[in-house]
């Protein structure tokens, strides 16, 4: 049932309960209709209160408080932040639940909740918007290609003219995980194995004569 | 805002196709107040199925009347009897019995579609190119997103989505098998871009906008190594003309996760069944990212 399906049905008993209402009698309707009656007082305060806090965004911005976004991504600084910057108030709380509650009542008091959401999407958004690998990363990756193309020999002669840091930088950029304690030798042969894979599954790439 | 057509593709099934479609969907219209219409264009209607209980789905698209299949249908017998407001699902019932996400609407698969590709050669290639666009052209405008569910493969149903659509999307597990299939796919769109020409004048012309991860796992090398193949083929391939420099792959990639899976027997997206999950975390991130892509933020 959706909500369209309900209010076509409380019509439809609004207008058979009109016609009838004369003739309606007995104990065991009445103790129904008196249920009846409380439950559609409380449905009608819970939808006055819920329109009312739509047309306000208030159940927005709680929503966007209790999303999977604001479980990443808000601290309680940010919302410190927010409060600050939205309505020049304070948090008092430093418990991130706690904090929530507070700044929705804020919020809700200075009317400001259109801007705490605003605030508040801009923040998560730029959060998000995580690097994508540093500026080196395209040509650390095409460099991992070359690699994978080298001869054995080309390949040797190369690497030893590389310290650590650089096989390194060129093995994280690449998706290769190491330690710490992950040695040279080591590190060359992680490197010239998935520089040789990668090679050989590019589209159209020259495939290395040792791996035919 | 003026409404985006997106048609989510791969010729590889088991890619996360419907779940990026399904969750993305959800997430544009509970977080960023989006009015969002999935189309699901699938005979195995996993769209239509994780957004409706089977047995109201089956009630709702019985003998296929109240179904995207009613359009092609009409397209093939010349007739006009697919009634998009009959057809429209509005939002998602939740287990309080009541609809949630008002702005999600579902216009829904039944299996008929299947006999679809057997009969529809009967129309000309033009003719069948331009039947989603043709049909439901005027409602995508009251859209912000238009998402098209399409089966895993590049036969006429597929190809009207892709005609109808400002870009396609094409979700993507890492994996060798699905990094071959992936330049295949980027030259047909090429293909198709070039038969589609002569019947899209003054309109942009389908390309692919984005790639999207799914089932990744953290643990060891092998994903991360095969999302940094995927990232070199992308940089190949666009080197050669055949991927667009602007199509990018969006970040975060989707972790594997139960809770989306056990997701579809609830019937609902996962930012509405478990909103602390990790799926639901990487949901709501891709969709930002989705959004700055889309809308050109960033």
């Amino acid at each position: 049932m959706n909500y369209s399906d309900l209010a076509s049905r409380l019509s439809q008993i609004g207008e058979r309960l009109a016609k009838q209402a004369n003739r309606l009698e007995g104990e065991i309707l009445g103790r129904s209709a008196g249920k009846l009656a409380s439950h559609l007082d409380r449905f009608e305060e819970q939808l006055e209160s819920h329109l009312a806090s739509r047309k306000s965004r208030e159940v927005f911005l709680e929503n966007l408080l209790r999303s999977p976004t604001s479980k990443k991504h808000l601290t309680i600084a940010l919302l410190k932040k927010a409060s600050r910057e939205v309505s020049a108030k304070r948090l008092k709380s430093e418990d991130l639940a706690a904090a929530k509650r507070e700044f929705i009542k804020l919020m809700h008091g200075a009317g400001k909740q259109d801007l705490a959401v605003e605030f508040l999407k801009e923040a998560f958004a730029t959060s998000v918007r995580v690097e994508s690998g540093g500026k080196d990363k395209a040509l650390l990756q095409r460099e991992f290609i070359r690699l994978g193309q080298l001869l054995d020999e080309e390949f040797a002669k190369e690497i030893s003219s590389r310290s650590i840091a650089e096989l390194r930088r060129v093995a994280t950029v690449n998706g290769i995980r190491f330690t710490d304690k992950t040695d040279r030798q080591r590190l060359t042969t992680l490197v010239r194995r998935y520089a040789q894979r990668a090679a050989f599954n590019l589209p159209a790439a020259r495939v290395p004569s040792s791996r035919t | 805002m003026s409404s985006k057509v997106l048609a989510f593709i791969n010729f590889k099934g088991g890619v996360g196709k419907t779940a990026t479609v399904v969750n993305i969907g959800a997430t544009l219209v509970a977080l960023h107040e989006r009015k969002v219409l999935i189309v699901d264009l699938d005979p195995q209607s996993n769209a239509s199925l994780w957004l409706m209980r089977p047995d109201r789905w089956r009630e709702h698209v019985a003998r296929g009347r109240r179904s995207t299949f009613q359009i092609f249908d009409d397209a093939l017998q010349g007739k006009n009897r697919f009634d998009f407001d009959e057809t429209l699902v509005r939002g998602v019932v939740t287990w309080t019995g009541f609809t949630d996400l008002p702005r999600l609407h579902l216009l829904p698969a039944a299996v008929e579609l299947l006999r679809i590709e057997d009969r529809i050669h009967e129309l000309r290639a033009s003719a069948i190119y331009q039947i989603l666009d043709s049909t439901l052209g005027t409602q995508f405008k009251q859209y912000d997103y238009i998402l098209l569910d399409c089966p895993p493969n590049l036969y006429s149903t597929t190809k009207t989505a892709i005609f109808s659509a400002d870009n396609c999307v094409v979700p993507y597990v890492p994996d060798y098998l699905s990094l071959s299939g992936f330049q295949v796919l980027a030259e047909q769109i090429i293909e198709m871009r070039e038969k589609f020409a002569p019947y899209l004048p003054g309109r942009r012309k389908p390309n692919i906008g984005a790639l999207i991860v799914s089932h990744y796992r953290q643990s060891g090398n092998v994903f991360r190594l095969a999302v940094n193949e995927l990232e070199l083929s992308m940089a190949a391939l666009r080197e050669t003309g055949v991927l667009p420099d602007s199509a990018i792959l969006l970040q975060p990639c989707i972790r594997h996760c139960v809770r989306v899976a056990e997701s579809t027997s609830e019937h609902l997206p996962v930012i509405l069944y478990a909103p602390g999950s990790i799926g639901a975390q990487d949901y709501a991130d891709l969709t930002q990212r989705f959004v700055d892509l889309f809308e050109g933020k960033k």
